[in-house]
């Protein structure tokens, strides 16, 4: 057995672990103390306690308009972008199309792109073709850039599967349909299932392409919440924004829940 | 095999759809316009006025020197955290996952207002500082650039810290406790035994790290303010206020350009896996 780890050492681990948590943790925990502040202005230590900036929060129609349109456009985002992802995943995994490693990588260049890039690009893009910029653009930005997430989680629980259990369905028998509905995405579900929570929780949070393609009538959440941090915020931002991070919270507990935290850990 | 492949041709099609569609063709048209002239017909005159304004060149010198500084400060932070997540017990590793991936699933926006409220004049920095007789009574952060390589390091290290946990923990453990019983001690078996084996993760992680940070914009504009722009700052105030898009794309072509540079070593470490 070797020596144990010196004294001094340990100590050092522990002040670095406890830096860390503050360095990781602080801007959150100040957003929640602040929200909770009976002063006018925006203060850390909070001053009194109140509820109030809840109260405006919830009476007021442009959080409440953005947080609406937020809301709808991450779930339609995780609708497209797990059907559309998981179903390239699907076919890539199989590896009968020509090039598939070109493919998968072809996949994943989104990923790689800085959104800002990407997001003048479609901004640029969508005015000379379309025009105006609408909830469809905002939409199909965000399932470009969640699609990377989808395919990856759903390549990495495929390439754990057993291939032979859908070789055995077909040997007895089953249809094309029936043995991608009954073999192939019951074996993706885990894979599909992280790939719908990264693509709620990215498109929820995103702001740089929100930015972009902000209209008057087109703010989400993020966006609102950066219109107000330019000018001169009151505690009711903060809010916000502590609803935000309680979702998650939540979010993360779901995970955990459906998947296991600890799996990314191994990612 | 005929239909199999037809099979998944189809299952592939709405994804190469999407991405060729609404996603090279929009790059595409915003590399076209960055060398195109006002009336039509091609031009380099927008990549000669950022070369010629020594503004210009100021925002993209700094943003490369925030990036670095940024970078390695995140690595030298990331690399021990990493290593004691993969030797600590189950319980302890899972926290501090918790501890790195929540603020990683924050909205940034949100964690720079975290920032803004600790750096404002009269926050808890300043305040602390000022009891301590370090500073004046208006010291504030705000609009510095300490402020924002603090803020980027917050955004940074978790995907600094995963990269090298995903290499750090596919060392085999053995190496180090042979190291030990040879008679090594704890510090030098760290650095001839778990650094030279984490290289690949840190530099996988720095290379993400930089082309991250020199790519952001919500956390250096609202932390530096106007007078602190960085690139990707200018690119968006081309956009929306001076509305030059031509030279805002010449822009977007200009970091993009710097990040390929950054990103090839990264593709040749990884022999094109992405790890």
């Amino acid at each position: 057995m070797v020596k144990a780890v010196p004294l001094w050492l340990k100590i050092t681990t522990l002040v670095f672990i406890g830096l860390i948590v503050v360095l990781m943790l602080a801007p959150l925990v100040v957003v929640v103390g602040t929200s909770f502040s009976a002063n006018q202005f925006i203060s850390f230590p909070p001053k009194g306690f109140s509820l109030e900036w809840y109260q405006k929060v919830l009476s007021s129609d442009a959080y409440l308009g953005s947080a609406g349109l937020s809301i709808a456009i991450a779930l339609m985002v995780t609708l497209s972008s797990v059907i559309i992802g998981g179903a390239a995943a699907i076919a890539i995994h199989r590896r009968q199309l020509p090039k598939s490693e070109l493919l998968g990588a072809l996949f994943l260049s989104p990923l790689i792109l800085p959104t800002i890039i990407y997001a003048i690009g479609l901004l640029m893009f969508w005015s000379a073709t379309f025009g105006r910029v609408s909830f469809v653009t905002l939409w199909i930005g965000h399932t470009a850039i969640t699609l990377p997430y989808v395919v990856r989680t759903t390549l990495a629980v495929l390439t754990e599967s057993d291939p032979f259990i859908e070789e055995a369905a077909r040997t007895m028998g089953a249809g094309r349909l029936q043995r991608l509905f009954f073999v192939v995405l019951p074996q993706c579900r885990p894979g599909l299932a992280a790939g719908a929570f990264f693509a709620f929780n990215i498109s929820f949070d995103e702001a740089v392409l929100s930015l972009f393609l902000r209209t008057p009538d087109l703010t989400t959440l993020p966006v609102q919440i950066y219109g107000q941090l330019e000018f001169s915020p009151d505690p009711s931002v903060a809010a916000v924004s502590t609803i935000m991070i309680a979702l998650t919270v939540l979010l993360i507990l779901v995970i955990d829940r459906v998947l296991g935290i600890g799996k990314f850990a191994s990612a | 095999m005929k239909t199999d492949r037809a099979e998944n041709a189809l299952l592939v099609s709405p994804g190469l759809l999407l991405l060729a569609l609404a996603f090279f063709l929009p790059i595409a048209r915003m590399l076209a316009l960055s060398v195109m002239a006002e009336e039509g017909g091609f031009t380099l005159a927008h990549f000669a006025q950022f070369v010629s304004e020594p503004y210009y060149l100021g925002v993209l010198w700094r943003t490369i020197r925030l990036s670095f500084i940024i970078t390695v400060i995140s690595a030298l932070i990331g690399f021990p955290l990493a290593y004691i997540m993969a030797r600590s017990g189950r319980r302890a590793r899972l926290w501090l996952i918790i501890v790195i991936l929540l603020p990683l699933m924050t909205s940034v926006v949100i964690r720079t207002f975290g920032w803004m409220v600790i750096f404002e004049r009269g926050g808890i920095v300043s305040s602390t500082l000022y009891d301590l007789g370090l500073v004046k009574r208006n010291f504030t952060l705000m609009r510095t650039e300490t402020a924002i390589v603090i803020g980027m390091v917050q955004v940074l290290l978790p995907f600094m810290t995963l990269s090298i946990l995903g290499v750090i923990t596919r060392i085999d453990q053995r190496l180090e406790e042979a190291a030990r019983t040879m008679g090594c001690s704890f510090l030098q078996s760290f650095r001839h035994v778990v650094l030279p084996l984490s290289m690949p993760g840190i530099a996988a992680g720095s290379l993400l790290a930089f082309t991250l940070s020199a790519s952001s914009f919500v956390t250096p504009s609202l932390l530096g303010g106007p007078r602190l722009q960085v690139l990707a700052a200018s690119i968006y105030s081309s956009v929306t206020q001076t509305l030059d898009w031509h030279f805002a794309a010449a822009q977007a072509v200009i970091l993009f350009l710097g990040i390929a540079l950054t990103l090839i070593p990264y593709f040749r470490l990884t022999g094109g896996r992405h790890g």
